[in-house]
C-alpha cells in the first residue's frame, strides 16, 4: 500500500512537471498560467488568453509559463504549483476553475491573482480580480452584421440557458442591434437549456430556417455546434462566439460570417500590466469597448461585403467607447 | 360554462398550431427519434428472448466513442466519406462484441441481468472518458466530420401532404433514412418467420421451446448480439451523423428513454418506433413552442411556460409511461429470467 501511494505520488508529480512550457527571462514578474480542460492550442479561451499572458510578460520583462489542465480535478493541484514555486502572479481561465482559484487566493494573499470569465461575489479578496467581458456589447456588433446581411428580415439566436446571464446579455445587445439597423426585422430567439446537446440546437435552428431566418448566432457552447451545423447545411449564415469560431470550429467554416469576440488576449496582458503598475488587483474587472475588450471577428464569407457594414462596425464601438451607445438600455 | 367554452377553444387553438408546426418539424422529430429506435429495437430483441438488458445506454456509448475513434483516426488518410462508413461498422461491432459479453453473463453464467447491465452502463461511462482524455482531447478540435444529410429537390419536397413526410424520411442521414426498413424488417422477422416464432418461444416458455429441439442458449445468444449491433448503430448514429464529435457522457439518458419506447410499444418493432417518436416529438416540440410562439391565448400561456419546463418535456413523458398511465403492458413471460436445462442445473 505505501509503496503504491509512492507511486502515486510520483507518478502525479511527473504528469504536473510536464505540463509546462513557455518564455524564459531572468529577473521580473513570473507569471503562471493554469488552462482550463483541453489543450493549449485551442484557438479558443486557452491559447488565447496564454498569448496574451505572453505579450504582458514581455511588456513588464518578466517570465510566463503555463500549466495545462487535463482534468477538473488537477486545477487545485495546478494552481499549487505555482504557488509552490513562488510565482508573483497566476492566471486562471474559464468560470470552472473559479472556485479553486478563490480558495488560492485566500490562501495565498502574497500572490495576484486573475480569473478570466470568472464573476467572483463578495467578499472579494485584494489580490484576486476578475477579467470579465461586456457580452451585451459584443452580441451588439453581432446584430449589426445580421441586421445588414439579412434579406427575409427574420434572423435566430440560440442560447445555452437562460438562467446564465452572459447569454442573455449576448442576446439582449444581438437583438437590439439588428432592430436598430432594419427596423422591423424579427428576432427568433430560443433557449434550449443545455450547453451540451447539439442535437437540440440543431432542431432549434432548423426551425427557425424553416421560419425564414437566413442568419443565426449561437450563444450555447457545444449545443451551438449543432446550430452552425444546421445553418451551413441549410446554406444561410451562421455566427459564432466568444471567439472567432471560424479558426475554432472547422465544421463551421462554410458559413460563418463573423463571431462576437471577447478579445482575451487584450484582457490578460492588460491585467499583468496594471499589476505591474499600479500593485494589487482585485473586484471584478469589465473588459469592454473602451479597452478593446470585445469586437468582432473579421468578416467572412460575404461575396461581397455589403457597402457600409464595417464602417457601422467601427461607428458602433466609437460610440460604445465614448458612452452614447448602450447596447441594452 | 364560460370555462369550457375557454378550454374547448384552447385545445382547438392547439390542435391548429399542432397541424402547422408538424409538417416542418417532422425531419427533426425523426432525427431525434433514430438513436432512441435503434437503442429500443436492441431492447426488444433481448427482452423478446427473455434477456433484460438496461445496459443500451452503455453499448451505445462505447459504440459512439469507438465509431468516432475510427473516424477520427482516418479522417486524414482516408477521406471523409470512407473514414465515417468505417466507422459506423466499427460502432456495429462494438455493439455485437458487448452484446457477446451480455449475453455470455446472463445466459451462460446466469449473472444477475439488472447487475450486468449496470456494470456495463458504469464501465462504458468510464473507459470512454478515460479515453476520450487519453486520446481525443489532446489531439485537437478537428473532427471525424459528418454525413451531409440528403435533400430532396423542392418539387417533391413541396408536394401537399406526400411532401412533408417524403422529406421527414429522405432529408436524413444513411442511419435514419434505413431506419425504417429496419423497424419494418425487424417487425415480419419477429412475427412471421422461423427465427421469430423461435425467439418469442424462449422469451415466453424456454422448457417447451426446449422440449421442441429449440436451441434456447443459442437463440438468446443470437439475438442478443443482434440487438447490441442496433444499439451500436444508435452510437455511431449520435456521433457520425448527428453531431460530429464525442462528448463524455453523450447519450444522456437515452439508453433509458429507449427502453421506455420499448415498454410503451409492448416490446414490438413498430411499437417501440411509435414510441421513439412520440419522444421525438416531445423534445422538438420543446424546441419549437419557444421559436414559433402560436398567437392568441395559446401563446400567451405557452409563453408564461419557464423554458426549462419544455427541456424537461421528453423525461417527464418519461415517468408518465413507466409509471403505467398508457395501460399495463405485459413482457415476455421468461423475460431476466435464466434458463437452465434441466439436469444441468
Amino acid at each position: 500500500m505505501k509503496r503504491l501511494l509512492a507511486f502515486g505520488l510520483a507518478f502525479g508529480l511527473v504528469v504536473a512537471g510536464c505540463g509546462g512550457g513557455g518564455l524564459g527571462g531572468g529577473g521580473g514578474l513570473k507569471i503562471g498560467m493554469v488552462t482550463d480542460i483541453g489543450q493549449l492550442e485551442d484557438k479558443s479561451f486557452n491559447e488565447f488568453s496564454w498569448k496574451g499572458v505572453q505579450d504582458g510578460a514581455s511588456a513588464v520583462g518578466g517570465s510566463a509559463k503555463n500549466i495545462v489542465t487535463k482534468d477538473i480535478a488537477d486545477y487545485k493541484q495546478n494552481i499549487q504549483s505555482f504557488v509552490d514555486q513562488k510565482y508573483d502572479v497566476i492566471v486562471t481561465v474559464g468560470f470552472l476553475i473559479g472556485t479553486d482559484t478563490l480558495a488560492a487566493a485566500k490562501a495565498n494573499p502574497g500572490i495576484q491573482f486573475f480569473g478570466v470569465d470568472q464573476f467572483i461575489p463578495d467578499p472579494i479578496p485584494a489580490n484576486y480580480q476578475g477579467l470579465l467581458f461586456n457580452e451585451a456589447q459584443a452580441g451588439y456588433l453581432a446584430g449589426i452584421v445580421a441586421g445588414t446581411i439579412t434579406k427575409s428580415s427574420k434572423i435566430g439566436a440560440v442560447g445555452g440557458r437562460e438562467d446564465v446571464p452572459p447569454v442573455v446579455n449576448y442576446i439582449k445587445g444581438y437583438e437590439n442591434a439588428a432592430k436598430s439597423v432594419k427596423p422591423g426585422v424579427q428576432v427568433l430567439v430560443n433557449y434550449v437549456g443545455d450547453f451540451n446537446a447539439p442535437d437540440k440546437g440543431e432542431a432549434s435552428a432548423k426551425t427557425m430556417i424553416g421560419q425564414g431566418a437566413d442568419v443565426v448566432f449561437q450563444v450555447a457552447g457545444l449545443t451551438g455546434a449543432g446550430v452552425l451545423r444546421a445553418a451551413c447545411n441549410a446554406k444561410i449564415w451562421g455566427i459564432g462566439v466568444d471567439v472567432d469560431q471560424y479558426q475554432s470550429l472547422p465544421d463551421a467554416k462554410a458559413c460563418i460570417v463573423t463571431s462576437a469576440e471577447k478579445r482575451l488576449q487584450n484582457a490578460t496582458r492588460d491585467a499583468i500590466k496594471r499589476f505591474k503598475d499600479k500593485g494589487k488587483q482585485s473586484g471584478n474587472f469589465t473588459n469592454d469597448a473602451t479597452n478593446d475588450g470585445i469586437g468582432y471577428s473579421p468578416i467572412r464569407n460575404l461575396n461581397p461585403v455589403p457597402a457600409g457594414l464595417e464602417d457601422k462596425l467601427k461607428q458602433a464601438i466609437a460610440d460604445m467607447k465614448s458612452g452614447k451607445l448602450k447596447p441594452v438600455p | 360554462m364560460e370555462v369550457v367554452g375557454t378550454l374547448v377553444r384552447l385545445i382547438w387553438e392547439l390542435g391548429v398550431y399542432l397541424v402547422t408546426v408538424l409538417p416542418d418539424l417532422l425531419p427533426i422529430i425523426l432525427a431525434l427519434a433514430t438513436p432512441l429506435a435503434l437503442g429500443a429495437l436492441c431492447g426488444v430483441l433481448n427482452e423478446r428472448s427473455g434477456v433484460v438488458n438496461i445496459g443500451i445506454e452503455g453499448i451505445m456509448l462505447m459504440a459512439a466513442f469507438f465509431g468516432y475513434l475510427t473516424g477520427f483516426a482516418l479522417h486524414d488518410a482516408m477521406g471523409s466519406g470512407p473514414s465515417i462508413a468505417l466507422g459506423i461498422l466499427i460502432a456495429v461491432l462494438v455493439g455485437a462484441l458487448l452484446g457477446v459479453l451480455h449475453a455470455w453473463l446472463t445466459v451462460s453464467v446466469r449473472a444477475d441481468q439488472i447487475i450486468a447491465g449496470t456494470m456495463m452502463n458504469i464501465a462504458a461511462f468510464g473507459v470512454t472518458g478515460y479515453l476520450n482524455r487519453l486520446v481525443i482531447t489532446p489531439s485537437g478540435r478537428g473532427g471525424a466530420g459528418v454525413i451531409t444529410p440528403f435533400h430532396l429537390p423542392d418539387q417533391i419536397a413541396n408536394l401537399p401532404l406526400v411532401g412533408p413526410i417524403l422529406v421527414m424520411f429522405f432529408d436524413q442521414g444513411p442511419i435514419a433514412m434505413s431506419l425504417v426498413f429496419i423497424v419494418i424488417a425487424l417487425q415480419l422477422a419477429l412475427f412471421r418467420t422461423r427465427w421469430g416464432l423461435r425467439t418469442r418461444a424462449v422469451g415466453e416458455h424456454p422448457k417447451a421451446a426446449d422440449t421442441v429441439g429449440i436451441d434456447v442458449y443459442r437463440q438468446r445468444y443470437l439475438n442478443v448480439i443482434l440487438g447490441c449491433a442496433f444499439a451500436g448503430l444508435a452510437g455511431a448514429f449520435l456521433t457520425l451523423e448527428s453531431t460530429g464529435s464525442f462528448q463524455n457522457g453523450m447519450t444522456n439518458g437515452r439508453g433509458f428513454i429507449a427502453l421506455a419506447a420499448m415498454i410503451f410499444g409492448r416490446w414490438t418493432p413498430i411499437g417501440a418506433f411509435a414510441g421513439a417518436l412520440l419522444f421525438g416529438t416531445a423534445t422538438a416540440l420543446g424546441v419549437v413552442v419557444a421559436v414559433r410562439v402560436p398567437e392568441g391565448d395559446l401563446g400567451g400561456i405557452m409563453r408564461s411556460i419557464p423554458s426549462y419546463w419544455y427541456a424537461a418535456l421528453p423525461y417527464l413523458m418519461t415517468i408518465v409511461i413507466l409509471a403505467g398511465v398508457v395501460g399495463r403492458s405485459t413482457p415476455p413471460a421468461a423475460d431476466g429470467v435464466p434458463y437452465v436445462k434441466e439436469g444441468k442445473g
